[in-house]
């Protein structure tokens, strides 16, 4: 089957959706071929992942604090008491 | 920070098991899971949101807090087998527009004025494409945690909102127009725009900090 191959701005147009696996099979594939054979698509892609796969690391999840649990169950056993603010 | 070497919320988990949950239909309010039961396992998240959204520790505990009392306030609202971290996490987003209504300057025109693959032209300054094979995380090794969140949070809210949702929740597009309550096209090009600003004021975080060497002054 001869399919259409995508340019470099179809992809450029695609990339935060293919970095986010929002995008279809049929279009998956389409973005991957073409970056397998251009280079500057695929450093363009390898350093927007980069950047995302960083700040996903450090903006990881912070265990909430013990005292926050505490009032938390506090509100939610009675709810009036702690509504006065 | 002290770290519990237990998984979030593992202690404070209610003891039933999953099936429980499961078998409970919409109309039978005897196996209702609490609202306790259900926000303390995304709790956790929950803070590690908020964190996002406001400035501080104490503005964070605060959100959470008034997020569960109006969680408490509509819970016969929540429709049960529905996502409650969704249903959650949506109500913390409507407290914080509420404490945050101020209008914003930034212009969406502004937005797109600033250019696509703003950090990749960076690393290409300092000439570190053809020399370093990972030039990302090169460009970003020094950034720690906290001046991502400094840039995080200097975002317009609704930016804010869109980029903590994906970067801290590893939301999808539609969990987050779920959460946010817009189309997921909108969600996508808030994300879009969320990110190139992000990776503006991540470049003036490291050349502020001087942490980027040789680094000629920005443009914005
Ligand atoms: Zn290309």
């Amino acid at each position: 089957m001869t399919i259409d191959r995508y340019t470099c701005a179809e992809v450029f147009a695609r990339l935060d959706d293919y970095l986010d696996r929002e995008l279809d099979p049929a279009e998956v594939e389409l973005v991957r071929q073409h970056l397998e054979t251009c280079e500057k698509c695929s450093s363009e892609y390898r350093f927007e992942a980069g950047v995302r796969e960083n700040l996903k690391t450090k903006l990881r999840r912070i265990e909430v604090p013990a005292s926050l649990t505490a009032q938390v169950r506090a509100a939610l056993a009675d709810p009036g008491a702690t509504d006065s603010e | 920070m002290f770290r519990h070497p237990a998984r979030p919320g593992h202690e404070v988990a209610p003891r039933r098991s999953a099936g429980q949950f499961c078998r409970v239909s919409a109309s039978t309010d005897v196996a209702r899971p609490s609202l306790e039961a259900l926000l303390l396992p995304v709790l956790d998240r929950a803070y590690s949101y908020a964190l996002r959204l406001v400035r501080n520790r104490a503005d964070a505990e605060d959100l959470v807090q008034e997020a569960a009392l109006a969680a408490a306030r509509g819970f016969s609202g929540f429709e049960q087998g529905t996502n409650f971290g969704a249903w959650y996490f949506r109500i913390l987003t409507n407290c914080f527009y509420a404490r945050h209504r101020r209008r914003e300057t930034t212009a969406d025109a502004d937005l797109d004025e600033i250019p696509d693959l703003y950090l990749y032209e960076r690393a290409a300054d300092l000439g570190l494409h053809g020399t370093s094979p990972d030039p990302a995380g090169e460009l970003l090794a020094s950034i720690d945690r906290d001046q991502i969140d400094e840039a995080l949070v200097s975002l317009p809210n609704e930016y804010r909102v869109v980029a903590a949702l994906y970067f801290v929740q590893d939301f999808s597009y539609a969990e987050i127009a779920d959460v946010v309550n817009v189309p997921v096209g909108t969600v996508r090009s808030r994300l879009h725009r969320a990110r190139k600003l992000l990776q503006l004021r991540l470049w003036n975080v490291a050349r502020e900090h001087g942490l980027v060497r040789g680094a000629p002054e920005g443009s914005p």
